[in-house]
């Protein structure tokens, strides 16, 4: 039975193409006709992909923790504190009414931490030598910070509860001052006024933290012990005056739901509130450039995907000019067969990120239980920079974030390179098809 | 009424400095249901006219008429439709999609003619019957001898029901029984499904099976008689 003449037929928009089903079969079918470089090609693009997934979870993971570290060490997820200080921190700037923001914050029973904490600048002194120095007056129960350097402890012991002469330094201090466990500092702070007070501070203990900045400065106490240079200033003790309140998340994704929520209660002309980041913008910074180089990484990952399968696209096109020159002599329309080589690139990205996901996945998980020793070159107190520490021992760490991306960069370059490809099919004319 | 109407066909193209005439003044009409076949030297533009007649090349000059419908001046798109419904194609050889088997390669044009998936079936499997490949239809091309193949290319082009079937040298690179049997199978669904069939052939076996033979010479054609069928 013959096709009836029908003009219509000729600018039928649905004729002379292939149905998705048919697309995807013979897509499927054309990638396995050379399954050995198909094979070379997944592979290379899993195995670029697990270098990515592993270089971006390396550099996560030792991110995170240098932010870990720099939270707990520094003012926490969010610090609520006067405005101004961060600008040109002094020792009249202060909270004065800690007992009432403290009440507040407490009453939003956030899941987590609050730390009131008192920094001052100060002048350390012993018969030996004088010293500026950092006092931080905190809460020896809870803080993190505490919790931190307890360990890092190389003599003596931690201030005890109630002790409030006691001081912990650090090792670079003790040296400059000549000063070792029981010794008699003198603690002294200008005033506001131009006048000048001092206490007396014993040292119970001496730390070793790795960072320049903590070891050489930082001088410990009891609330109590540097709220009497707040006296000092005009503080009234009974509303427990403080420098800041720092506060620690457990869920720290959390970050800036609480940020909005503490700064609409808190915030006014004299009090700001400052998440992490802002307060610490010299580390954000590292880790910006410290990504760069990751991306630079990634880029040169992504070049060898896009050469492998433009290789494999491309090769399998050019082989098959005179199958095209058939399929377009039989009716199949230019569209059709660009969709079909299309169609090869697609199902060549989807199995190059599972395949890239399974090498790669693997890997991670590997490592994220198990993490990459860097002791050999960090030593055992890790990498300190800017005023915090990498862990010697990297887990990697990969966010759905960071999945979704990666993924979706993978997938978006490899299909990509099968448009060349798949254009250069669809520009095949039947007649010099068949003559090749 | 001609089937196929070619009036003034002409051909030129450029080899370096040179400007070639594939085909002069080619004026041709054929009837519904003839099994002609073009013949001449290599050389003498038989595959030239074929792609004209086919959609496939464009002519210098001249028109085309097949069906009613001036191919000469469709567009790109139109003329896959046009193929896709008026023409069936056999080529001297690389006929069928090697990842698809035989029962697939005949659906194949069917399913791009938007037929039902289960009517493209049962019409390859019929085709294939009749061309005598009933046990092989789930073979691919690489698994089928040449003189299989050439069938299952006949039976694709065929199956989706052509006014016109285009065979260029089809018997080219077959062995003289097989040659033979292509050949009597075409010429017995030409009759029994009364579709045109136009074969270029420079091969004596298929010559003898023609029931008109069109000589092609230089270009030009230079005689165009009936020929008296053995069977």
């Amino acid at each position: 039975m013959a096709a009836q003449p029908d003009h219509a037929q000729l600018d039928h928009p649905q004729k002379s193409h292939l149905p998705f089903w048919m697309l995807l079969m013979l897509a499927w079918r054309n990638l396995w006709r050379h399954r050995k470089r198909t094979i070379i090609t997944l592979s290379s693009i899993a195995i670029g992909f697990g270098l990515a997934v592993l270089s971006i979870g390396i550099g996560d993971g030792s991110h995170n923790s240098l932010i870990r570290n720099a939270i707990k060490l520094g003012e926490g997820h969010l610090t609520v504190q006067p405005r101004g200080y961060i600008e040109a921190p002094a020792n009249h700037k202060y909270l004065a009414n800690g007992l009432l923001l403290s009440e507040k914050l407490e009453a939003l029973n956030l899941p987590g931490s609050i730390e009131p904490r008192i920094s001052l600048q100060v002048l350390s002194s012993t018969p030996s030598n004088s010293v500026g120095a950092a006092l931080e007056g905190l809460s020896h129960q809870n803080d993190p910070r505490v919790d931190m350097l307890k360990p890092q402890l190389v003599t003596g012991h931690w201030i005890e509860a109630g002790d409030l002469r006691g001081i912990v330094i650090g090792e670079g201090m003790a040296r400059k001052l000549k000063a070792k466990v029981g010794s008699k500092i003198v603690v002294m702070a200008g005033k506001k006024g131009g006048d000048s007070q001092a206490q007396l501070g014993r040292v119970r203990g001496i730390f070793k933290s790795q960072v320049t900045e903590m070891d050489d400065y930082l001088i410990l106490s009891d609330t109590q012990f540097a709220q009497h240079f707040l006296e000092g200033e005009g503080a009234d003790t009974t509303k427990q005056p403080v420098t800041r309140f720092a506060i620690f998340l457990d869920h720290p994704d959390t970050l800036y739901h609480w940020k909005n929520v503490i700064k609409t209660m808190v915030e006014n002309k004299d009090v700001i509130a400052m998440d992490w980041q802002e307060m610490m913008p010299q580390l954000v910074q590292f880790i910006a450039i410290d990504d760069a180089g990751n991306y630079v990484f990634l880029i040169l990952i992504l070049i060898m995907v896009v050469f492998g399968v433009l290789n494999t696209v491309l090769m399998s096109v050019l082989e098959r000019t005179r199958e095209f020159g058939l399929l377009r002599a039989l009716g199949l329309s230019r569209r059709s067969l660009l969709m079909l080589v299309f169609c090869e690139s697609l199902i060549l990205s989807l199995l190059a990120i599972v395949v890239g996901w399974i090498v790669g996945g693997g890997i991670h998980l590997w490592f994220s239980q198990h993490g990459i020793d860097f002791t050999a070159i960090m030593g055992e107190g890790g990498n300190v920079m800017m005023g915090s520490f990498m862990d010697p021992i990297i887990y990697t760490e990969l966010s759905w974030d960071r999945v979704t991306q990666l993924t979706s960069i993978i997938f978006i370059v490899t299909l990509a390179s099968g448009i060349y490809p798949a254009i250069k099919a669809a520009r095949v004319t039947p007649v010099e098809a068949l003559r090749t | 009424m001609a089937l196929l109407t070619l009036k003034g066909i002409g051909k030129r193209y450029r080899q370096g400095e040179l400007e070639v005439n594939a085909l002069s003044d080619i004026d041709l009409e054929v009837k519904e249901g003839e099994f002609a076949a073009l013949v001449g030297p290599s050389g003498s533009g038989k595959t030239t006219l074929l792609n004209i007649i086919g959609g496939l090349d464009a002519s210098s000059e001249g028109t085309t008429h097949l069906n009613g419908i001036d191919i000469s001046g469709l567009k790109e798109a139109q003329l896959s439709n046009f193929r896709l419904f008026q023409l069936g194609f056999v080529f001297q050889s690389y006929n069928l999609v090697p990842v698809l088997s035989a029962l697939e390669n005949v659906e194949l044009v069917m399913v791009l003619q938007g037929r039902h998936k289960n009517e493209s079936r049962q019409r390859a499997q019929h085709y294939l019957e009749l061309v005598g490949l009933k046990n092989v239809m789930q073979r691919r091309p690489s698994a089928l001898s040449g003189g299989q193949q050439q069938r299952v290319a006949v039976a694709r082009a065929l199956a989706a029901g052509p006014r016109l079937v285009l065979a260029d040298e089809p018997t080219a690179n077959l062995d003289s029984e097989n040659a033979t049997a292509l050949l009597d199978i075409m010429h017995t669904l030409s009759h029994e499904e009364k579709t045109t069939f136009i074969f270029s052939t420079h091969d004596p076996r298929v010559m003898d099976r023609a029931e008109r033979i069109i000589t092609l010479q230089d270009g030009k054609i230079v005689s165009d008689e009936l020929h008296e069928h053995e069977h």
